[in-house]
């Protein structure tokens, strides 16, 4: 028991054994719930819901209606889940703390500047959104949860993910890649 | 009702996988566009086995029949696909 409790209090723990869990939660959620894990879907449900209170005609459209209906839905409270459950893990391996920009290899390659990591999360997670959007998922809505499914769309999207990723780092990273 | 506490609890430990294989953070996104630390695609890759298996097992039994499968459309998948993975090595989450 000491050593279970000490292995799930590491820091980090093995890939593979995180990746299990992720996936018995996968099976889980189409098994108690008929749903699929996801995301960047849940984004869209909230910003439908405050786009249709805020501006209802420029919201008015086929993909707010019919493909992602705004609303608390699942995946919303899945989310709200998953940010207790990062909170959960950090805490159990005492290294919860508020971050603004810490991480060594990001400040000694772009500088300690906050605006900087700022800038880059805000645009790279608006591309990321938009990305999602058309793909119809995210990693874990179109990339996991499509591919335990066997749908090709999960196997193209991570092919094609992995394609523009590695060429983006290519070219952020340049002669340090 | 029940199904948003299932849907609550499901995502606690989704986020305590996350954050324990370190995909919370910068570095472990973009390493692995660089070749220098795979454990994005360990994590994500046996996932997939271990919710390919369950999933097709449990339906061989009967127990489950599947969702609605995401839905194949060759250009936006990988349209989408190129977007998003520009997104994910710029932000790193």
């Amino acid at each position: 028991m000491n050593w279970l409790t000490k292995q799930f209090r590491k820091e980090l723990w093995s890939p593979y054994a995180a990746g299990v869990l992720l996936g018995v939660i996968g099976v889980l959620a189409v098994w108690m719930s008929d749903s699929l894990l996801g995301a960047s879907g849940a984004f869209e449900n909230l910003a439908g819901m405050f786009g249709k209170a805020l501006a209802p005609a420029l919201f008015d459209n086929l993909y707010f209606n019919f493909i992602m209906p705004p609303g608390i839905t699942w995946g919303v409270v899945l989310l709200l889940g998953v940010f207790f459950g990062g909170m959960f893990g950090a805490w159990s391996s005492n290294t919860l703390k508020l971050r603004f920009n810490d991480d060594a290899q990001w400040r000694t390659i772009f500088g300690a500047q906050n605006w900087k990591r700022w800038l880059a999360a805000f645009a790279g997670a608006i591309i990321l959104e938009y990305g999602a959007g058309i793909a119809g998922g995210c990693t874990s809505g179109l990339a996991i949860s499509g591919g335990m499914l066997l749908a090709p769309a999960a196997f193209i999207f991570i092919g094609a993910m992995f394609a523009s990723g590695i060429l983006t780092a290519l070219l952020v990273y340049k002669k340090r890649f | 009702m029940t199904n948003y506490l299932i849907a609550l609890l499901l995502g606690v430990f989704f986020g305590l996988s996350l954050n324990k294989a370190g995909l919370t953070r910068y570095n472990k996104i973009v390493n692995v566009f660089r070749f220098t630390d795979l454990a994005v695609l360990k994590f994500m890759m046996t996932a997939l086995v271990v919710a390919m298996s369950g999933l097709y097992a449990l339906r061989g039994m009967g127990w489950i029949t599947f969702p609605n499968i995401p839905a194949t459309y060759i250009a936006g998948n990988l349209i989408g696909g190129l977007i998003f993975g520009v997104g994910m090595a710029l932000t790193g989450f």
